[in-house]
């Protein structure tokens, strides 16, 4: 079992099992609660596949989402009575990348985690069962459809990207869901969930080697052959599909997402330091120690949710800076001069310094969190880039590094504005 | 995880919990008023102005500045409504600062930055900045017409304020847009000198070496000489169930319903079976109305059921297709009836139960959470242990739930849909 200290002075132990499954084992003292989360590198990207030896699959949207739901039926109900038992609670949530499975409990974790392996590896699914499952995803993209965050932000993704499935809603559309099959299901299922292409973490006041013997003997036995998978993705242009996109919602003020696509070219350490060096540079522009944001509030042309954020992974990278705002064109315009000023050589070492200390504290701070901690194991895992040496990869970055990232990566014959307007009210 | 409670100056007491179970500290400041018309509003607009500038920090970027050279403090101000109660926050957390390059130092800055910019806000000294109240009494109108962006929330609060139009209860807890354009720069200042002088002030500690903490709150903290007394919360009944619709360009529709459980905190016989039959009715993935409305029936995505302790409020929310709101309504009120007629399996009670102690349990793994569990005892002038609420709830029988279940009301229904052709809420029913 390897063993690895984390800034907060704690051990991580970390085992790849004789199956491939790879576990993550982070013991708290004295905590009363164990989170335990399966997840596995499949999420709604991974829309066309081919294992070896077969033709390539081509499955509907939202697939990893529906799946995600019905993996907690059984033949006799649901597992969330089974959890209740242990007064625990169970979920699951799926993003581009990943789908995970978690449970957090006080009382017979051992029992919960077993659970949660058996379950993730039962799937039930009948034409039925299927079918009654279409109204409560309707329902929830319903949901989506009505939230402004939620809408702004897909809407952005889907004029961003021309071909790739990132400009795809994670759960789908209506009648992509609507067109699921079970047999679609099983295809998906039976590919990606096997050990090989899967993390567990566990985070709580547990015994690491326990806990690791338990995993090895309850761990479904896995004797069919694992495959190996390969992704297809369509070649993306590197422009955007559309620069500028408006539409209407039931809203208080009207919302401006500015976006920025960027060459996905980063892997492993690099990839990680370039997202360190944009987390600094997207907090220049709309962090609330910038001047930017100072000028942007007093011309009242923000609100507190002003925020900038660099997405990416080694198959997208995107950057997105947004707010509502009374005036969408006026805070355009206004942010233009602001980052191309800041591209101008205007990148100061003393507030990268400041910056630092804050990501540094933040960091450390994240380790509070059980969900957080043991869910970026996994998808740092997943994604290949090495979360251990996050400290020592911001203590290199310089204002130098801020600099000329921003100077390339906000290029604008790549950006794309989507602006969400009130809908006009007739009396 | 207890706490010990000394009273630093009158009216002004500071519970201390200390730990190094985390990695952290925290603290947080609760100043309590009653929840008035106007008032409301006047302390809403205060966590906005107090981020704006202080005297040794006159800008939000200086403020900002102070929090990353802090690694990354949170400082924070919000207001909160429990029962007819409406409570000033602040709040404080930064990282445990043993792990930290330059250590008890940073802590002594730290508690010495949040105190000054809670306390101490930039301005002449009886009154904020007339720039920065101008601009901030538009933010605060912003954010309540903004409640309408996430529809679940504003369905709940639509919900209150119709039902409790007569009650100090239905206030939103952030104001009402009616009272800004008469909000006066330095009536609100008093209101805030007000809130500091005489308002009842709870300041909850938790992390290491507290005693340190505490001997420079106290040095900070100057004299007070009264303590106001707050008036009790008002009770109401229901004369006869109304129902009300909202339309909006929506996809999905809100329903939300409120009951009157006619029982409350002090309520010792009552007010734990309450929890218990809450949690058998929605509080879980394992509940009557889950099970029901979503698994069975599928007629949404999210439903399920909630409490308000001190009012003695339950409602029940869920999101649905506009076309199915007959057939929703009807299987909520069988889950209901089931409940008051003993449909309960001993299943059910059995994982209610630990499923609601488990996650009161939880809430003590977080400093957040091992303060705020007290907010309701803070608001009801009784504190309980985690050991007594979990006692009370394993006591809690079959019948028991029956019984609470029986004394609840429906007040009214509320649902927000789409329909294209009307705006605002009608009673549609008297």
């Amino acid at each position: 079992m390897q063993q690895t200290k984390i800034p907060t002075k704690e051990t991580l132990y970390c085992k790849e099992l004789s199956n491939g499954l790879t576990c993550f084992i982070l013991p708290k003292k004295g905590f009363l609660r164990t989170y335990g989360v399966l997840s596995t590198n499949y999420g709604s990207l991974d829309s066309r596949f081919q294992v070896p030896g077969a033709e390539i699959v081509d499955v509907p949207a939202g697939i990893a989402h529906f799946l995600e739901h019905k993996l907690f039926e059984e033949e006799h109900g649901n597992v969330f009575g089974r959890f209740a038992q242990w007064g625990a609670s169970v979920n699951a949530f799926t993003s581009y990348t990943q789908t995970s499975y978690l449970f957090s409990t006080t009382e017979n974790w051992q029992d919960c985690l077993t659970l949660l392996m058996e379950f993730v590896h039962s799937p039930y699914l009948t034409e039925e069962n299927v079918e009654k499952e279409k109204g409560i995803i309707v329902q929830e993209l319903q949901m989506y459809a009505d939230h402004p965050g939620h809408r702004i932000y897909t809407l952005l993704l889907e004029n961003m990207y021309h071909e790739h499935p990132i400009r795809l809603d994670i759960g789908g559309t209506v009648e992509s869901v609507m067109n699921t099959t079970v047999e679609d299901l099983l295809r998906c299922y039976h590919t990606f969930y096997q050990p090989g292409n899967m993390a567990l973490a566990i985070v709580g006041d547990v015994d690491p080697v326990e806990s690791l013997s338990l995993i090895e003997e309850k761990y479904p036995s896995w004797d069919k052959e694992q495959v190996q998978i390969e992704r297809l993705y369509p070649s993306e242009p590197a422009d955007v599909r559309n620069a500028w996109v408006e539409e209407t919602l039931q809203i208080s003020q009207p919302r401006y997402l500015l976006g920025f696509k960027h060459e996905p070219v980063w892997q492993g350490v690099d990839l990680l330091r370039q997202q360190i060096i944009m987390s600094l540079g997207m907090r220049l522009i709309a962090g609330r120690s910038s001047t930017s944001y100072g000028e942007l509030y007093e011309a009242d042309l923000i609100t507190d949710s002003f925020g900038a954020s660099f997405n990416a992974d080694p198959r997208y990278a995107y950057s997105v800076i947004g707010s509502e705002t009374r005036d969408p064109e006026a805070l355009h315009a206004k942010l233009t001069t602001i980052i191309d000023g800041l591209k101008k050589n205007q990148v100061a070492e003393t507030d990268v310094e400041r910056l630092k200390r804050h990501i540094y504290g933040s960091h450390l701070a994240s380790y509070e969190s059980f969900e957080y901690t043991a869910n970026r194991f996994i998808s740092h895992h997943f994604r290949g880039t090495p979360y251990h040496n996050y400290l020592d990869l911001l203590a290199s970055v310089t204002a130098a590094d801020v600099q000329q990232a921003l100077i390339e990566q906000l290029n604008w014959d790549r950006s794309t504005i989507t602006i969400l307007r009130p809908v006009d009210i007739h009396d | 995880m207890k706490f010990t409670e000394r009273e630093l100056t009158k009216g002004v007491r500071l519970h201390l919990c200390e730990t190094d179970k985390f990695k952290s500290l925290t603290c947080k400041v609760f100043i309590q008023q009653e929840l008035k018309d106007r008032d409301a509003t006047s302390t809403a607009l205060l966590p906005l102005l107090l981020r704006r500038g202080s005297e040794r920090f006159p800008s939000t970027l200086q403020i900002a500045r102070e929090l990353e050279d802090l690694y990354a403090a949170e400082f924070g101000a919000d207001v909160l409504k429990i029962g007819e109660r409406q409570i000033l926050e602040f709040y404080l957390q930064m990282v445990e600062p043993s792990l930290l390059p330059q250590g008890e130092e940073l802590l002594e800055r730290g508690l010495r930055s949040f105190w000054e910019i809670f306390t101490k806000p930039q301005g002449p000294g009886n009154r904020f900045v007339d720039s920065y109240f101008e601009q901030e009494k538009s933010t605060l109108e912003q954010d309540i017409k903004g409640l309408v962006n996430d529809k679940r929330s504003y369905a709940q609060v639509r919900l209150i304020a119709l039902m409790c139009a007569e009650e100090p209860y239905g206030i939103y807890k952030y104001g009402d847009l009616k009272d800004l354009p008469g909000l006066k720069n330095q009536d609100v200042f008093a209101h805030y000198q007000k809130l500091l002088r005489e308002h009842p002030i709870d300041i909850f500690c938790v992390g290491q070496n507290l005693e340190g903490v505490a001997r420079l709150l106290s040095s900070l903290i100057p004299p007070r000489q009264e303590t106001v007394e707050l008036a009790p919360k008002t009770q109401s009944t229901v004369a006869e169930a109304r129902y009300f619709e909202e339309t909006m360009d929506v996809n999905q529709a809100i329903l939300v319903l409120g009951y009157r459980t006619n029982c409350s905190y002090h309520d010792d016989d009552y007010y734990y079976a309450l929890l218990v039959a809450n949690g058998i009715l929605g509080g879980f993935a394992h509940s009557k109305l889950f099970v029901n409305v979503r698994e069975k029936a599928s007629l949404a995505y999210f439903v399920g059921s909630g409490l308000e302790g001190s009012k003695g409020l339950l409602t029940i929310t869920a999101g649905i297709s506009p076309d199915q709101e007959e057939q929703a309504l009807a299987i909520i009120a069988e889950q209901v009836k089931a409940l008051q007629s003993g449909d309960i399996t001993s299943e059910e009670l059995e994982q209610t139960k630990r499923g609601i102690t488990g996650a009161m349990t939880t809430i003590t793994d977080s400093p957040a959470g091992v303060i705020d569990r007290n907010l309701l005892g803070l608001v009801e002038g009784e504190y309980r242990s985690l050991d007594q609420v979990v006692e009370a709830i394993w006591k809690v029988t079959h019948d028991d739930c029956v019984r609470v279940m029986q004394k609840i009301q429906l007040d009214t229904t509320y649902v927000l849909k789409s329909d294209g052709s009307k705006e605002g809420a009608e009673d549609a029913t008297n």
